[in-house]
């Protein structure tokens, strides 16, 4: 018996470390890696997802060889006719299509990418696709933005609002040190992997609060200490009750002014249009000498487009002025009404979040002496995205910002950033921007720089400025734009065409995203499909090429772990680790990098996809270890240069360990910084500002915006455009979905319930969920083999534990049990995680529907960051 | 063993540990984590309780099992011998916390892994504290919900625990001595 | 393919119910007159297809004889040892009558072992309550009593038959008093019914004598099918384990 070290990645909030038990070359177990424990957040641990890893590579349904379709007809209903095929043969179809498209043009016709690629699960693919991100860049243009989830499934605002105001792309509590939590939605217990679990275990049993907002009594709700039904979607109104509270009934003092008026742009002086006044010469906005209050300076305001709308002497007033006055109506009694949460206990908690905030207090972290604020506000899925979204994230960021929690020990913490660069160090990504806030790489909306023509079907780059132009922005714009337009394409767009190859890689769209028959539908007429497939499932029906990739434990890659990374994985080390492979792969699958290298070799792009390996395709640039361009590597060979580069940088050039080494020890650290957890004091240091709470710039890039798209015609975003609004009001966001039920067709009093979804910890990302043991352990917890229905409300329906019902939109309806639980809110049905599977083996009998196939893809329920969220007005009936 | 009701978050990756260690068919789950609701809408509580074989200091499955298969060890663990049970299922139905499950003809249950457990004080390892002498589930627990240990070593991490927590048992007016201890407040 | 059962079946139930039918016969033979061999010879063919049936449901059948291992403890072992000494001085009673009260004693000890089978199954509520020990007891003797009228057909033995009527109907209702079980309610109602059915059909005998006969008779199969449907009731559908309940609730950070 021998162990082999690896890692997990199979959901957001990993990476864990593992061992595999190997007894005569067969692996047998997976057990932590014990011996990280010393380094990992959560204690070394691994969760339930990966003790499905044995049973995975051995799934009786498994792909094991290269298959092609014979049945040219595409639809759901026809059966693909696979047979088998060698590499070679399917390798060649490949290649061909794509030196095709190298011939004509790597764009069509409206000037987007023929290649189309498709992953899933969050940026989880990328820890397990090997080489192939090299052989993408090596290709040129690739439209990734053919969504399987994003804006719908994720925290979408959160990414953009949070990156632009703390580099938050996710934001955590600081959870080792909070004492007090409001958790709106946010279901840690069930998507915060090892880490969250660990570390929020830890934290209850030092006693942290934690308040749980949710119409539904999660996992989560279950571990805190308090649970509120709010309403579904309106948790934009009880948050700005709290803010209310802190503004209006409280003494000012109990707020962190000194924080407030230093270090964000409360003392900054708006003038009459709305835009801050700025020094007539240096055009730098002017600041109060007091957080709060008027005055009259010489001045100049600047308006969209560098429109000057006033100059001379100007009355301003300060930003913290204008956000007391703008809170004045938003009382608990106001929120009450909307929320259907008591006005006291909203009062109690603002009292309890100010309480527990400690304003001036200190900490001192590895010698360095910090602010210490432990309160901090969480939000789940369907609170940060969709409308309400951009209401929700600015308010969590202001209940930090006024108590000066904001990215201090205790407070709230962002993670990660994916949008600015450098993604792997998040304080190198802080540098200086205009008015004294950190620089964001916005998408101009100048008349000069606006881009007229979309880079991609999803035009991020021409409708949603936050969401920048980098390497996850494809995948982080509007993503269903690109199979909606399909049907259509609005005013001023190009014609959004089919592309000619797609790739699919570890994604189920068909299952995933919103109102998945149609998308399905669309899919069938995508001419050339390659899916990597570990099962047969929705997507790849459709496919025309299936490739078998080797498994999670029978592949090799490095990939770095540590610093500060999604979700709660903040460390107190960083590094790297490598999978490997326990097992060789069962039948003909192959290594996914051996299948990169391969389809480079074929596309005459072997120079660029080694070029693009040495530069850092692999997550690490080669450096002294590069390979040559015209060669062709070997799988081991490429991930021995990468494991050798990893080595150097992490000791700085000391050390140059081999894949000998690493598969040994299978994981390699040094410290990393508490300290570099903070935002904070590298923020000071550049004498920064957090651009809270006033919100000019958002405001400048919609007006402009909105000129750009109506100079063009383009009219069909406006509603959108309302979104951009420098102090955010409140918007009837359930509303928005009423009227979604309306443009279906139905009437609000005759579908009055509000379905939701729920991640499941023992499926989210996991792309696990045709393993028999992953559902037989996941039915120990109520939701997985029905609908959630509060137990009186059924009872009033005449609906029994256990019986089938039907829950309809006006457009389509699903089947599922009923599970009567009392934890739910009488107007909330909820369908956790995301079934309705057709095709893929053991999910397709489970009879477990999804909410995917009852929501409706359209403008209406469509942000102006280019995300909707997962909820729907329904029905709910016995079934016949 | 103690379970710690407050960390414990129903996540089954102990009941996924332990069925992959234990290789126990679809269907058997030798340790699971119940999720238990109680209180009416909107005042209700819901609380993940791991459950399995109780390792009981009187045990009822003992005492009915006519073949003697079902034995107590000296150190508290319940076993059962696969040679000498019969499968009539007795045990199962003498069990009050549904621990036991008749596999293939022969009654099965947790065992605290007990093999794993023998083979690290074999050598010389401390079970509940090194995970090569520790019962699956207690070593993949990812709240350190679940604790394995010596209760009258008052010495030991277990006896530590209950001295600081204040716990139950379930069922307790059976009197059949149940050995998991569920913690759930810190003592008074 | 695995197999897998977490509760007792049909098979099982068919043990008590046969083996307490046939136990009660053996008893109800005692007190029989004029004395005769069939009663018994029946019993003792009851008792025998009862525990053939159990030994279907066990899973590792030709370990048959562990069984006996456990007489300190196992009901289920001083059952089998009662069973191992009943048959010889059964076939013995069979062939010479003298043997007949030993036979009777030795089959209220398997009857006795029966309920206390039950009563010490702990895990099921429905079972474990001292109360199980007489209702089994008296419905043993109600069957074994009316299947000797059925037998035998005789005032004396429809007089039996209606003194352990009485004697069920008492034992149920102290049993209905501890144990509340929505799975018993049909059979339960069924049960006393019976019985008062019986006892109706048996005293309309004695005013109607010549319809005595056949009454008695449909007293004797309406007392059997109640007491049968009880037992299968009580063994396979009223096998509830207590569940789980907390007596407290973990404190999540803070009170």
């Amino acid at each position: 018996m021998k162990r082999v070290a690896t890692y997990c990645y199979q959901c957001v909030a990993g990476p864990d470390l593992l061992t595999v038990k190997v007894c005569d070359g067969v692996p047998t177990e997976v057990e932590p890696n014990f011996a990280a424990a010393a380094v990992h957040p959560g204690g070394g641990k691994i969760c339930v997802k990966a003790y499905g890893l044995v049973q995975k590579m051995a799934h009786p349904d498994r792909i094991l060889r290269p298959m092609k379709r014979t049945n040219p007809k595409k639809g759901r209903n026809e059966d693909p006719g696979f047979v088998p095929v060698s590499w070679d043969e399917a390798l060649e179809l490949i290649s061909e299509k794509l030196n095709g498209i190298r011939k004509k043009g790597l764009l069509d016709e409206s000037g987007y990418p023929r290649v189309a690629a498709s992953f899933g699960g969050g940026g989880t693919p990328q820890s397990y696709m090997g080489s192939l991100p090299a052989f993408l860049a090596a290709w040129g243009p690739i439209d990734m933005g053919f969504g399987s989830g994003q804006g719908v499934k994720c925290y979408h605002s959160e990414h953009l609002y949070g990156e632009f105001w703390h580099r938050g792309f996710t934001v955590s509590p600081d959870t080792p040190l909070t004492k007090y939590l409001i958790s709106c939605g946010a279901n840690v217990e069930a998507s915060g992997g090892v880490a969250g679990v660990w570390r929020h275990a830890e934290a209850r049993a030092r006693g942290m609060k934690r308040v749980q907002v949710e119409p539904h009594l999660s996992v989560t709700g279950a571990c805190s200490a308090e649970w509120l039904p709010i309403k579904p979607k309106t948790d934009a109104a009880f948050l700005f009750g709290l803010i209310h509270v802190m503004l209006h009934e409280s003494p000012r003092e109990r707020l962190d002014l000194e924080f407030l008026f230093r270090h964000t742009s409360s003392p900054y002086l708006v003038g009459a249009h709305g835009f801050y006044l700025r020094d007539p010469s240096t055009k730098q906005p002017l600041l109060h000498s007091a957080l709060e209050g008027k005055t009259k300076v010489r001045a100049v305001e600047i308006g969209p487009d560098d429109e000057v709308l006033a100059e001379g002497e100007l009355e301003g007033e300060t930003a913290f002025s204008k956000l007391v006055a703008h809170m004045k109506a938003y009382s608990p009694e106001w929120a009450q009404q909307i929320c259907d949460l008591n006005a006291a206990t909203i009062r109690r908690i603002a009292t309890e979040y100010l309480e527990a905030a400690s304003v001036g207090e200190t900490i001192e972290i590895e010698g360095k002496r910090l602010p210490y604020r432990p309160v901090a506000v969480s939000l789940g899925k369907t609170v940060t995205n969709g409308w309400g979204g951009y209401e929700c994230c600015w308010a969590r960021t202001l209940l930090a910002a006024l108590v000066g929690a904001l990215e201090v020990p205790g407070g709230i913490l962002g993670t990660t950033v994916r949008l600015n660069r450098p993604m792997s160090e998040r304080h190198k990504s802080v540098t200086p921007g205009p008015d004294g806030f950190m620089h964001y790489p916005l998408n101009p909306t100048s008349r000069e720089a606006w881009s007229a023509r979309p880079n991609i079907r999803n035009a991020y780059r021409s409708m949603v400025p936050l969401a920048a132009d980098g390497a996850w922005s494809q995948a982080l714009g509007p993503t269903h734009f690109s199979w909606m337009f399909l049907d259509g394409t609005p005013e001023g767009l190009p014609k959004v065409t089919l592309p000619e190859v797609w790739f699919v890689y570890r994604t189920n769209p068909a299952i995933s995203f919103w109102d998945t028959d149609n998308l399905a539908e669309r899919m069938a007429r995508f001419p050339f499909t390659v899916a990597f497939a570990f099962t047969r499932d929705e997507t790849n029906h459709f496919a025309d090429v299936l490739l078998p990739d080797a498994l999670d434990l029978e592949s090799l890659q490095l990939i770095r772990i540590g610093g500060t990374k999604f979700i709660e994985q903040f460390w107190d080390h960083e590094g790297f680790a490598l999978r490997q492979p326990a097992a060789a792969p069962r039948g003909e699958a192959r290594d996914m990098t051996d299948v990169a290298t391969a389809l480079a070799e074929r596309t005459g792009l072997l120079g660029p996809y080694n070029a693009a390996i040495n530069k850092g395709a692999l997550g690490l640039p080669l450096k002294d270890f590069s390979l040559e361009t015209t060669r062709v590597y070997k799988c081991e060979e490429i991930w021995d240069a990468a494991c050798k580069a990893a080595s150097a940088e992490l000791t700085r050039g000391a050390e140059m360990h081999g894949l000998d080494w690493w598969k040994e020890k299978g994981y390699a650290t040094r410290p990393f910084p508490r300290t570099a957890w903070y935002l904070f004091p590298t923020l000071a240091a550049q004498g920064l500002r957090f651009e809270m709470p006033y919100q000019e710039r958002l405001a400048r890039i919609g007006a402009e915006l909105e000129k750009r798209l109506h100079e063009k015609g383009m009219h069909w975003w406006d509603k959108q455009l309302t979104e951009y609004q420098a102090l955010p009001a409140w918007k009837d966001f359930p509303g928005v979905w009423e009227g979604g039920l309306v443009a279906m067709g139905g009437k609000p009093e005759d579908y009055p319930f509000w379905l939701l979804t729920s991640r499941s910890m023992q499926y989210a990302w996991g792309a696990n969920v045709g393993m028999q043991m992953i559902k037989e352990v996941a039915d120990n917890i109520a939701g997985h083999r029905g609908v959630i229905i509060n137990t009186k409300k059924a009872d009033t329906l005449g609906i029994r534990d256990g019986q089938w019902v039907n829950i309809a939109t006006p457009k389509a309806s699903v089947r599922a049990r009923a599970v009567l639980r009392q934890g739910i809110r009488p107007d909330t049905l909820l369908l956790l995680g995301q079934f309705g599977h057709w095709a893929t083996p053991v999910a397709k009998d489970f009879e477990m529907p999804s909410m995917n196939k009852l929501s409706a893809m359209s403008l209406e329920l469509t942000d102006a960051t280019g995300s909707g969220a997962d909820i729907v007005r329904v029905s709910v009936r016995k079934a016949a | 063993m103690v379970a710690d009701l407050r960390r414990c978050v129903g996540c089954q990756t102990c009941t996924a540990a332990c069925k992959q260690a234990n290789g126990t068919p679809p269907g058997v789950q030798w340790r699971r984590v119940l999720d238990l609701e109680t209180g009416e809408y909107p005042e209700v509580k819901r609380a993940f309780v791991p459950v399995g074989c109780m390792h009981c200091d009187d045990p009822p499955c003992m005492h009915v099992c006519p073949s003697t298969a079902t034995r107590k060890r000296p150190d508290g663990i319940v076993t059962i011998d696969y040679d000498l049970c019969i499968g009539c299922g007795y045990c199962m139905v003498a069990c009050p916390y549904e621990a036991r499950a008749k596999v293939d003809g022969v009654a099965t249950k947790c065992t605290f892994c007990v093999d794993r457990i023998d083979a690290g004080l074999a050598n010389g390892l401390k079970p509940g504290v090194d995970p090569e002498a520790t019962p699956a589930c207690v070593n993949s627990c990812i709240a350190k919900a679940l604790h394995f240990g010596d209760a009258d070593d008052p010495q030991s991490n277990l006896s530590g625990l209950l001295a600081e927590n204040q716990s139950f048992r379930l069922s307790e007016d059976l009197e059949t001595g149940p050995n998991i201890f569920y913690l759930w407040d810190k003592a008074l | 393919m695995t197999s897998l059962q977490r509760y007792w079946d049909a098979r099982a139930a068919l043990n008590f119910i046969l083996g307490g039918s046939g136990a009660g016969l053996i008893i109800a033979a005692a007190f029989i007159h004029p004395a005769s061999p069939w009663p018994v010879a029946a019993g003792l063919a009851f008792i025998a297809t009862g525990l053939f049936a159990v030994w279907l449901e066990t899973g590792r059948k030709l370990r048959a004889l562990h069984v006996l291992f456990n007489p300190f403890t196992s009901w289920m072992t001083r059952e089998a040892f009662a069973a191992l000494v009943l048959f010889p001085v059964g076939l013995g009673a069979f062939l010479t009558l003298k043997f007949l009260p030993v036979a009777a004693v030795l089959a209220l000890v398997f009857l006795w072992c029966q309920a206390r089978i039950l009563r010490a199954s702990r895990g099921i509520p429905a079972w474990r309550v001292a109360q199980v020990v007489p209702l089994i007891i008296a419905a043993g003797f109600a069957e074994g009593a009316s299947l000797a009228v059925v037998l035998v057909q005789t005032p004396l033995a429809a007089a039996l038959l209606a003194i352990a009527l009485i004697a069920r109907l008492i034992a149920w209702s102290a049993y209905r008093g501890e144990v509340k079980s929505e799975a018993l309610e049909g059979a339960g109602r069924a049960l006393q019914l019976g019985a008062i059915a019986a006892l109706v059909l048996i005293g309309a005998g004695f005013y109607f004598t010549q319809a005595a006969l056949p009454a008695a008779v449909l007293a004797g199969v309406v007392t059997l099918a109640s007491g049968w449907w009880l037992k299968f009731t009580l063994v396979t559908r009223a096998a509830f384990t207590q569940g789980f309940s907390l007596p407290r609730q973990p404190v999540r950070g803070t009170r």
